[in-house]
């Protein structure tokens, strides 16, 4: 191997790393915002909406 | 992540603003208020612990996507869609979507939140909303951990990015007897509101009922809660309110400038409301919140 294509190597090499390292960083570092999907179905048991008109029972 | 509380609220009503509370929002308009199980929070006094600390798996809901929500909201003659009940932090995307069209309609969003959120998703939120009513629950982060099993330092970010956003603020603290309704304790939350968010934001005083995990603490006195009110106007705060219990000069709303009654209220009803364009009409000075 002569030195030149040694040193194209050695660049090659250190710039794969480098794009790795940073890749890594970004998938690992956490992200400000995250949106969850939608399940279909309810898991809990469903009923008609009722006592709209009355006053929550709840607090607030 | 998946949200399977989405367009499933638990509870649905149409609630006199003044419930939320907002006293400085409206007064006397009625808003729809809605709210899905769950609560990032675990606080050991919860009122409504029977539908904050239940498992969608073991509850009952009814199936409302957003569109319905606001069709229901103009049906009732509600301004309003209330958030509330237990966090709309927890039902995010659902808030998000139904605030999204709610404006689009010209109906006003309100939300009612313990307000422990990271900062990215508030800001997002913020854009649709039209006032926060958020619970500042003791100035002890120990407090938070052992009673709430949250952290104090996100909910003041949250309050004071609120707060720089322009919306409508009002904040709440529940005063709960041997845990945080010692004078100084009193002194040392007003003085955070009124250096971090200025004299004019309504500060509501609530009064504790035994409930949840802590049945064996007494219900706040009355006279607690009017100590409060007065160390906090001391501490130079415009709008200090009293909740929960049954106060006359707790519920009503004086000029910061002369002294005079602007509103009176008893219970959530509204006797009177002197407001003139949002300003006193004996020395128009001009009163912070939403008026019309």
């Amino acid at each position: 191997m002569t030195r030149r294509k040694f040193i194209q190597e050695l660049i090659k090499g250190g710039a794969a790393i480098v794009v790795g390292v940073y890749w890594l960083a970004e998938k690992t570092s956490p992200r400000k915002f995250i949106r969850a999907v939608r399940l279909g179905k309810y898991p809990g048991s469903l009923k008609p909406l009722a006592d709209i008109h009355k006053q929550g029972k709840w607090s607030g | 992540m998946r949200t399977v509380v989405y367009g499933y609220p638990c509870s649905a009503h149409v609630d006199p603003v003044e419930k939320k509370p907002f006293f400085h929002f409206l007064p006397g308009s009625k808003t729809f208020s809605l709210a899905t199980v769950g609560c990032n929070l675990h606080c050991k006094n919860c009122q409504n612990w029977e539908i904050s600390q239940a498992n969608p798996e073991d509850s009952e809901a009814s199936l409302c996507p957003p569109e319905k929500l606001v069709e229901l909201t103009k049906k009732n003659d509600c301004q309003s869609l209330a958030y509330t009940y237990t966090d709309p932090v927890v039902y995010y995307e659902y808030t998000y979507d139904t605030a999204k069209l709610a404006r689009d309609s010209g109906i006003r969003n309100l939300l009612v939140t313990a307000g422990y959120i990271n900062r990215e998703p508030w800001k997002r939120l913020l854009n649709f909303v039209d006032a926060a009513r958020i619970d500042l629950k003791s100035m002890s982060d120990d407090f938070y951990r052992d009673v709430c099993s949250a952290t104090l330092k996100p909910v003041q970010d949250t309050i004071v990015q609120t707060r720089a956003s322009g919306v409508h603020l009002e904040v709440i603290h529940l005063v709960i007897p041997t845990l945080n309704d010692k004078p100084e304790q009193f002194r040392e939350l007003s003085r955070w509101v009124r250096t971090n968010l200025g004299s004019e934001i309504p500060l509501h005083f609530s009064g504790f009922y035994p409930q949840y995990k802590m049945r064996h603490l007494p219900p706040t006195s009355e006279e607690t809660l009017d100590m409060a009110r007065n160390i906090a106007m001391e501490e130079g705060l415009d709008f200090v309110y009293i909740g929960n219990v049954q106060s006359k000069l707790g519920q009503n709303t004086y000029c910061p400038g002369c002294k005079k009654l602007l509103i009176e209220r008893v219970g959530y009803a509204i006797m009177q409301n002197r407001l003139k364009d949002g300003c006193c009409p004996d020395c128009s000075k001009e009163i912070y919140g939403v008026w019309k």
